[in-house]
């Protein structure tokens, strides 16, 4: 062992209670940063998966648009000729045109992963003399429990029934409760351009969004197209899944240039989310900051008071021939290993309160646990933000010692 | 001029604080090897203040520094440092050992500073010195629990751990009684005489002076005789 690491070791077990309490400053900081940092990642995935439960990568729709003369005005060089496509003006067909030539097109490029077709009708649900105001989604359901989990969110009936069921619908919670339904009960559905309708009760679901619980129903996709009063290929909507959701806004952008509708990914339709994501990043980071440079404080403390403590044994160190740097070493080897020894009891305490608290029940909505991670990267990052912390806790006494002139010291 | 262990040519220092003021004025001494010199004086004649300049510690000063041979004035302070490992052992009025380390750690530090043998051949070397002095029961035992008189034999012990060419000693009896004071000066000469160690020695105590090979009388900041 080098007689630098001895002296420190030494200096470090003479004054036990001191270097238990500067590493119980430094596990304390790493234990909280990876419980934190556990908890964030946790409920990020969570909330990212869940938002991939409603939100498909990308959701393909026609935009009413208000006329874009510039073709024509360079075509014709006359800026007098006006196109009138003001959707108030003039009735704009919502869907999109040739559905399933998009969806055979989009289907071969690589990147995409699945794509359904969807119609959005806004409705009324009626039962009785109540009446609350939805929209159906018309899909296929199959598909539909393939891309977004609908299983998982079922109460009570069979999600398949939509597929035998003549006129079924799965509704939210929130309309069950409101109008008091129950799987096997019918319900008077009315869009704004076809017919009332009754369709049966086949299930009932509950997503952890109330919004979504009291306003949405699943039905299928023909049965949506005859609430509109429209033909077979009416589609309002396409979603679309992809392989790799991170690549979600520039396949976007592609589609859109590829087929002229509009094409929103899930980061622009979750930008709150994202939002959500950041705020919270930097709360907990400055948190994690602050606990970490208050145990920095204390090891800068440590170290100053033993500085001045040694500071004769410091000076006669150097008059024995210990150098600048060798006396620099003692000290910040004893940061350092105060560092290591807090940063391995704060890993196993920041596993163990992160384990701890992934037991909690919670209960709300599907969410029965709070959301964990248990992810390698973090336990790395603690222990390397704990170490590079005390070295700069360290440092500045540790230089303060290599500088003690030996000759005042002594001679006093 | 192989023989010279220590020379200073000119040496000029001054205090800067509260004013500037001459401490030492154009000293210039050399000190054969294998001597055991005493330098004394009145307090305040500047007899430490030179001492630490040829200890290389203190290095705010005018003139030239010699030790055996090789210029040490202008070096780096990491250059002195070794130097001072390696060739110059000190004994301090007070003891200075480190009150957490084992007396054999305490002799054993500056040998493992230099690193020329291994941790075990320096063991075996600081019993022997410990031996030396009378202190080897004391070995395994905290600095801190040790007499006066016994920590001052493993203090010089620590200075002799590498077989310095130059052993500078500050008072090293002030502290000491009269028993004491004699084994330490037996032990000096025998370094000297023996092993043909250099020992340069401020001190206070005449008896000491007396029975040295050579009394460097100061003061005022200059030499008045190199006896």
């Amino acid at each position: 062992m080098n007689v630098n690491t001895e002296i420190a070791l030494t200096y470090l077990s003479a004054r036990k209670k001191q270097t238990i309490i500067a590493s119980l400053g430094v596990m304390f900081g790493i234990s909280m940063f990876i419980f934190m940092q556990s908890l964030m990642k946790g409920t990020n995935d969570y909330f990212e998966k869940m938002s991939f439960n409603n939100t498909p990568h990308i959701r393909m729709y026609s935009e009413n648009k208000v006329a874009d003369n510039h073709m024509m005005t360079s075509f014709l060089n006359d800026p007098s000729v006006k196109i009138l496509t003001n959707p108030k003006q003039l009735i704009q067909s919502q869907g999109l045109t040739n559905p399933y030539g998009i969806i055979r097109e989009i289907s071969s490029k690589p990147e995409i992963a699945n794509v359904t077709p969807q119609v959005t009708a806004n409705v009324i649900y009626t039962s009785g003399s109540v009446q609350i105001n939805g929209n159906v989604a018309g899909v296929n359901i199959d598909e539909e429990d393939k891309m977004f989990d609908v299983q998982s969110n079922m109460v009570t009936g069979d999600l398949h029934a939509l597929n035998w069921v003549n006129n079924g619908i799965l509704i939210g919670r929130g309309i069950a409760d409101k109008l008091s339904l129950h799987t096997g009960d019918n319900i008077t559905v009315t869009s704004g351009t076809g017919s009332p309708t009754i369709m049966k009760v086949v299930g009932i679901f509950a997503t952890t969004v109330k919004q979504i619980d009291e306003t949405k129903s699943y039905a299928n996709i023909v049965q949506a197209q005859n609430l509109l009063g429209k033909d077979r290929s009416y589609v309002t909507d396409l979603k679309i899944n992809l392989k790799d959701y991170n690549k979600a806004s520039q396949v976007a952008r592609d589609l859109e240039t590829m087929t002229g509708y509009r094409a929103e990914d899930w980061v622009r339709a979750n930008e709150q989310l994202k939002a959500a994501f950041k705020i919270r990043a930097i709360i907990l980071n400055s948190v994690i900051g602050v606990i970490l440079l208050v145990a920095g404080f204390g090891i800068y403390n440590i170290l100053n008071m033993t500085i001045y403590e040694k500071i004769k044994e410091i000076a006669i160190l150097k008059a024995q021939g210990f150098s600048g740097p060798a006396v620099t070493s003692i000290f910040l080897q004893q940061a350092i290993y105060i560092g290591l020894m807090g940063g391995i009891i704060g890993i196993c305490v920041g596993f163990g309160i992160t384990y701890m608290v992934s037991r909690i029940y919670i209960g709300a909505g599907t969410l029965k646990y709070l959301p964990m991670s248990f992810y390698i990267p973090h336990y790395i990052e603690a222990i390397c933000f704990g170490i590079l912390t005390t070295i700069a806790a360290g440092y500045f006494p540790a230089r303060k010692a290599s500088k003690v002139d030996p000759v005042t010291i002594i001679r006093g | 001029m192989a023989d010279i262990a220590l020379k200073s040519t000119n040496v000029t220092k001054y205090f800067h604080d509260p004013v500037t003021l001459p401490v030492l004025k154009n000293i210039s001494l050399e000190v054969k090897k294998g001597e055991f010199v005493s330098i004394v004086g009145k307090s305040g004649c500047g007899k430490s203040t030179l001492l630490y300049v040829l200890s290389t510690m203190d290095r705010d000063y005018e003139g030239e520094l010699e030790i055996n041979g090789l210029k040490v004035t202008g070096k780096s302070l990491n250059d002195l440092a070794r130097i001072r490992n390696e060739s110059i052992g000190f004994v301090f009025q007070f003891h200075y050992l480190l009150p957490d380390f084992t007396c054999l750690k305490n002799v054993m530090i500056p040998a493992l500073r230099l690193g020329k043998l291994s941790a075990k051949e320096v063991e075996a070397k600081a019993y022997e010195k410990l031996k030396m002095f009378g202190v080897e029961e004391q070995a395994l035992k905290k600095a801190n629990k040790l007499s006066g008189g016994q920590q001052q034999r493993v203090a010089i012990a620590r200075a002799l751990i590498n077989d310095p060419a130059i052993i500078m000693g500050d008072e090293p009896t002030g502290n000491l009684d009269s028993k004491n004071t004699g084994i330490v000066f037996d032990l000096f000469q025998k370094l000297s005489k023996e092993f043909g160690q250099t020992i340069i020695s401020v001190t206070h105590d005449e008896d000491f002076a007396k029975r040295s090979d050579r009394i460097i009388e100061m003061a005022d900041g200059e030499i008045k005789s190199h006896g």
